[in-house]
């Protein structure tokens, strides 16, 4: 249980860790709070030369709020936005959802980006964050690009990175006072990982109803104008309007057949509806 | 070796350690401070919980070095500290410990949680204390030992601190390091596998959609045999002989227009994956150009392949030799996907083509010898040398614990 020899680098910027990263001679891992990576490396399932650790840029431990969003870098953990030392632009969605992720230990140190990019279909940050339409900001040796959290994650295990690249902010939008959100996931045991999840977000004033059906075998179902699932957001009690039957066909659509998986999840969203929270 | 500052349970500590020791192993080993106990190490237990600027942290999935300048107490930095007496006390009246190999990490979750919550009910402190494993006791005199500090506590008006004091942002132990003075612990660039040809990887990813899909890897191989142009270009359009040529692969039937379906199995060290599919092969006898496109899933290791393989059958340098350009593209995802940044599933290939291509040069020679029938199979993939050791069932642990299932 112990890793292999590797090398270890901590950056002081972000351009020193892409010039890291971009040397492909080598196996090269970035790590923040390796609250993923570790275990596997214990376990010598990852076995890199070179270990970048990023949590020492300042620049991926600040936030940003504007008007309209929250942008935050990539090492802020699940703890800071629990703690809300990250403000809450999001009716209290953030927070709580940070409240439920693994164990306290663990929150100290597993990052948002880490948890994004090591992009596990069970985590919960990428159900959530594609539910209030955030997105990531990745950068590499061609620049910045901005992209939406649910394409964030190509599959099991897989972000959407090009060679070089690395995630250094996740931008949240604020949410209107007239939103609400809902969030519910089915696991085992505390604090492990789900086997399904259901979150959604009505901000009718904003016009946006999204629906996202989390912990599957592979990226989670983002349904981006789900007002046929569950109306216009409108609606005083939301699994009211609940149509299961159409979120039912969209999982189908998905690929996902297994009626017990399917029902799991279909009952993940509809208690995540039943327990609908406003600001 | 790299050199680690901290402060541990208030005094200053320096030493000369692998970047790879976590903060658990170098307080056990170098500092001798064995309070720490190491349970599953990997981050499930929680017996290796100890404070790492003044918050809960797993030690056993901290690497010391990545806690340069942070200030670390571990159970025996605890001895004064006035909640742990009260818990000390409280985990010797409600019997919360037997053998005693989780207490100091249940010690320090506990601490915690009488610090962070104003007033948890049992089933809050059943939460917050889950991630703390302990085999003999059971957790009812834990969560009454908890309650009990927390009762005291607050009953003598000392309220809660739901952050802990916690005001830095980022991963505890993290950002108290002088950044610039560490990027040249990197390993001098000598030392990359000169071998190792590197993939010319496309530059824009590219999204998950059937009809525009790209591999995320590719990579160009080649070889020579010494056999003319046309003889080669015939045996390619023999699926079957072209399989039985390459280890581990076996077909489920005979191809049907261009389409066939089987396995090819891979081993690489003590890892074996064995990926089932189905693969369309088109070829074109003006340009003497073919492709295969197939996909294949491995059930042991939930990991899917799909890859497109392009070749051309060109003169070789020398009359009668033939040249073969490959150029193989290729996604991996799953539990294997791990693996596929690391150059190794090209140095697989390598090994496979180089194999296949023993094999051809066996088959070609046996029919150019006039012989019929089957020739003998010479070469066999042999991966034993292959870097890495990991065992089947630790991976499949692991792949069930990350994503919450059973096989």
């Amino acid at each position: 249980m112990k890793p292999v020899n590797f090398d270890y680098a901590r950056p002081g910027e972000v351009s020193g860790a892409l010039k890291l990263i971009a040397d492909e001679g080598l196996t090269v891992k970035i790590v923040a709070g390796s609250q993923s990576l570790g275990p596997m490396l214990n376990m010598r399932l990852v076995q890199p030369d070179l270990l970048v650790d990023i949590t020492g840029i300042e620049e991926l431990r600040r936030f940003d709020e504007r008007p309209d969003e929250i942008e935050f870098g990539a090492c802020i953990t699940h703890a800071d936005i629990e703690d809300l030392r990250i403000p809450d632009v999001t009716c209290g969605a953030l927070p709580s959802v940070a409240r439920g992720i693994a164990y306290r230990a663990v929150r100290n140190r597993g990052t948002v980006g880490g948890s994004l990019t090591h992009a596990d279909p069970s985590a919960d940050w990428h159900s959530i964050m594609a539910a209030l339409g955030a997105k990531v900001v990745l950068r590499g040796p061609a620049g910045e690009r901005t992209i939406p959290v649910e394409d964030y994650m190509l599959g099991a295990l897989e972000a959407d990175l090009g060679p070089g690249e690395m995630l250094v902010s996740i931008k949240v939008p604020k949410l209107s006072r007239s939103a609400r959100w809902g969030y519910y996931k089915s696991c085992r045991k505390t604090g492990e990982f789900a086997h399904a999840i259901g979150a959604f977000l009505a901000d009718p004033d904003r016009g946006v109803i999204r629906v996202v059906i989390g912990a599957t075998e592979s990226r989670p179902i983002v349904i981006t104008d789900a007002g046929n699932i569950i109306g216009d957001g409108r609606a005083e009690r939301l699994d009211a309007a609940f149509d299961s039957h159409a979120v039912s066909e969209v999982i189908e659509a998905a690929g996902m057949t297994n009626p017990i998986d399917k029902q799991t999840h279909i009952v993940a969203l509809g208690r995540a509806l039943e327990q609908a929270q406003s600001a | 070796m790299n050199t680690v500052n901290l402060t541990v349970n208030g005094k200053p500590v320096s030493a000369t350690i692998q970047p790879r020791t976590h903060l658990a192993d170098f307080l056990r080993e170098t500092l001798n401070l064995t309070g720490t106990h190491l349970g599953c190490e990997h981050g499930v237990c929680g017996a290796c919980t100890l404070l790492v600027d003044g918050v809960p942290t797993r030690s056993c999935i901290t690497f010391a070095v990545s806690c340069e300048r942070a200030e670390v107490t571990t159970v025996e930095g605890l001895d004064n500290d006035e909640i742990t007496r009260e818990l000390r006390a409280a985990f010797s009246q409600e019997h919360g410990l037997q053998c005693g190999y989780c207490t100091p990490g249940m010690i320090v979750s506990a601490r915690d949680v009488v610090q962070r919550m104003a007033a948890p009910s049992e089933h809050d402190v059943r939460v917050a204390m889950s991630g703390n494993l302990c085999r003999c006791t059971g957790y009812v005199g834990i969560v009454r030992a908890i309650q009990r500090v927390v009762e005291a506590r607050r009953g003598r008006g000392i309220a809660a601190i739901p952050d802990g004091n916690r005001k830095r942002l980022g991963p505890s132990g993290s950002g108290h390091a002088d950044p610039a003075s560490v990027a040249e612990t990197a390993r001098p660039k000598a030392v990359s596998p000169a071998a190792t040809k590197k993939p010319a990887k496309s530059s824009a990813p590219a999204p998950r959609k059937d009809t525009d899909w790209k591999p995320q890897t590719s990579f160009v191989q080649g070889f020579t045999v010494s056999h003319p142009v046309d003889v080669v270009w015939d045996f390619f359009g023999n699926i079957p002989e072209v399989a039985s040529c390459l280890p581990g692969a076996s077909l489920a039937g005979d191809p049907v227009d261009g389409h066939v379906e089987g396995q090819i199995k891979v081993k690489v060290g003590p890892i074996s994956a064995e990926f089932l599919g189905v693969a369309d092969v088109t070829r074109d006898d003006t340009t003497r150009t073919g492709t295969i496109d197939g996909s294949g899933k491995d059930k042991r290791s939930n990991s899917s392949t799909r890859g497109l393989i392009g070749y051309e059958v060109v003169p070789g340098a020398n009359l009668d030799e033939t040249r073969v350009n490959i150029n193989i593209g290729f996604t991996l995802t799953g539990a294997l996907a791990q693996f596929s940044r690391s150059g190794l599933v090209q140095d697989v290939a390598g090994r496979l083509i180089g194999a296949f291509v023993q094999n051809l040069e066996a088959k070609l020679s046996h029919k150019a010898a006039g012989g019929t029938g089957a020739a003998p199979v010479v070469a066999e993939l042999d991966a034993g040398a292959l870097v890495f050791s990991v065992i089947v069932s630790r991976f499949k642990a692991l792949w069930a614990k990350m994503t919450g299932r059973g096989q």
